[in-house]
């Protein structure tokens, strides 16, 4: 059985890789995200109620909309998780493929694992649409409206916009570089449902994309990527963010050598949980807020 | 003595070590482990029955938006729906609609109460809500989500949702 929703929440960390990197974007969407951990603490932080045993019902509500299957919380934690760890597998084959180019006699694992950038691209469109479905499993907007995201998407904050500013600073900028908005738009629109079949990235959360079969699915991820460009290039632009702003603040938190910047991007996937730690806080947020006003 | 001095130590040490260690293993039960097991148990009552009203049928009785008064929908699920209430940017409030024929114990707390809102049966909640019942079925709650947004705001924003369309929803 997968684990209770209090104990998810009761047990996020305060610190480590994860919550470093996340530190380090504070300048990119300042105040915005405190790192709320804790059931309770959370439910006295996004209801302002502070008795204890209307704090109890509130949580045991919340345990039993999260437990009720056909209500999407459960569906939406696992994507945000499974999307961390396949992208995880996805930075160790990028990994390998690197020491392949450096190191000729391991030259073969060049042929065995994905060119990094067409990776990294695919990569990134498919945390986007993640994060989409993720949103209308737990806020029930029907599956496939993108309009209604978009709507959303300007009135993100606290962790879910946290979220999208690491996507675009450490997903987006660091691998990709400045022009990431079109290497992802132009490697999804080259790319065919059969090489999507095989990006381990698609393949971890392929049963929850909207879209049918692999052609399908691949046309949403399309379609959303598109959607959503003019908001990732504002969001750029308005805050003058570059690769360099984000990894001179990265590096302040976080060590890593800058002569190693080639392994970052591999680095990241493998050792940031991002979309766990912060979709987690999400859903407990949107957890609570409908509990309470259940009660 | 067959034993060194040393050895006669480290029985009792590993002992006194072994219980600190079990002693921090048997963490307390988490005040939620009644409710995880009433919610994962064989047979157990969905969190939301299933002639739970809809919650999009919810949205068109909501507080229209103006006057700077912004309003964003936040959730829309089977028998639930919310809206953020806004104004320059910030969070004043949220105002929900829900079915409580998934949750009896919400409808009968109004059973109670002698206070009336435009004719409908409320009650205040906690320090930070304000609800009514409508139709005995569907609770309207409008929740502060700023210091600044008082009781009477709550009162005053239930009474422009259309409680009396609500009333009629079949």
């Amino acid at each position: 059985m997968s684990k209770p929703i209090f104990e998810l929440v009761d047990e996020l960390p305060t610190g480590g890789i994860t919550v470093m990197a996340l530190r380090s974007l504070d300048f990119v969407v300042p105040g915005q995200w405190q790192n709320l951990v804790g059931f309770n603490h959370t439910i006295q932080t996004v209801t302002g109620e502070t008795d204890e045993s209307l704090i109890q019902q509130i949580g045991e509500r919340a345990v039993h909309l999260y437990n009720d299957k056909s209500q999407g919380y459960q569906r939406a934690l696992w994507l945000y998780q499974t999307v961390d760890s396949a992208s995880g597998a996805l930075g160790a084959a990028a990994m390998a493929n690197k020491v392949g180019q450096d190191i000729s006699f391991l030259g073969f694992l060049g042929n065995l694992t994905p060119k990094p950038e067409k990776a990294q691209s695919i990569d990134l469109c498919i945390k986007l649409v993640v994060e989409l479905v993720a949103f209308c499993q737990i806020n029930g907007i029907p599956g496939d409206s993108i309009g209604d995201f978009l709507a959303a998407l300007g009135d993100y904050s606290g962790e879910s916009l946290m979220r999208m500013a690491a996507l675009v600073c450490f997903d987006g900028l660091i691998p990709l570089g400045p022009d990431f908005i079109l290497k992802g738009l132009s490697t999804i629109q080259g790319t065919s449902p059969a090489e999507l079949e095989h990006n381990q990235t698609f393949q971890g959360v392929r049963d929850l994309i909207p879209g049918g079969n692999a052609a399908g699915q691949l046309g949403f991820i399309t379609q959303s990527f598109d959607s959503v460009k003019g908001w990732m290039g504002d969001f750029v632009a308005s805050r003058g963010l570059t690769p360099e702003t984000v990894v001179d603040h990265l590096t302040q938190f976080v060590e890593i050598s800058k002569d190693k910047l080639d392994y970052l991007g591999a680095f990241m996937d493998i050792a940031v949980k991002y979309y766990s730690h912060t979709g987690t806080q999400t859903l407990a947020r949107r957890l609570i807020e409908r509990a309470v006003a259940e009660l | 003595m067959l034993f060194p001095k040393w050895r006669r130590v480290l029985a009792p040490l590993f002992l006194s070590l072994l219980l600190l260690i079990s002693s921090c293993a048997l963490k307390p039960p988490s005040p939620y482990a009644q409710a995880q097991q009433e919610s994962t148990q064989r047979g157990a009552q969905p969190a939301i029955v299933k002639n739970a009203e809809q919650g999009s049928s919810f949205n068109r009785f909501f507080p229209k938006p103006g006057n700077g008064y912004e309003r964003v929908f936040t959730q829309e699920k089977k028998g639930f729906a919310e809206a953020k209430l806004k104004k320059e940017g910030k969070d004043l409030a949220m105002l929900a609609i829900s079915d409580t024929i998934s949750l009896p114990s919400a409808s009968q707390k109004f059973q109670t109460s002698s206070q009336k809102i435009s004719g409908y049966p409320a009650v205040e909640v906690g320090n930070t809500q304000t609800a009514v019942l409508v139709a005995n079925r569907y609770q309207v709650k409008v929740l502060s989500r700023n210091p600044a947004f008082t009781q009477n705001d709550r009162q005053a924003w239930i009474q422009k949702f259309d409680l009396n369309g609500l009333s009629r929803l079949k």
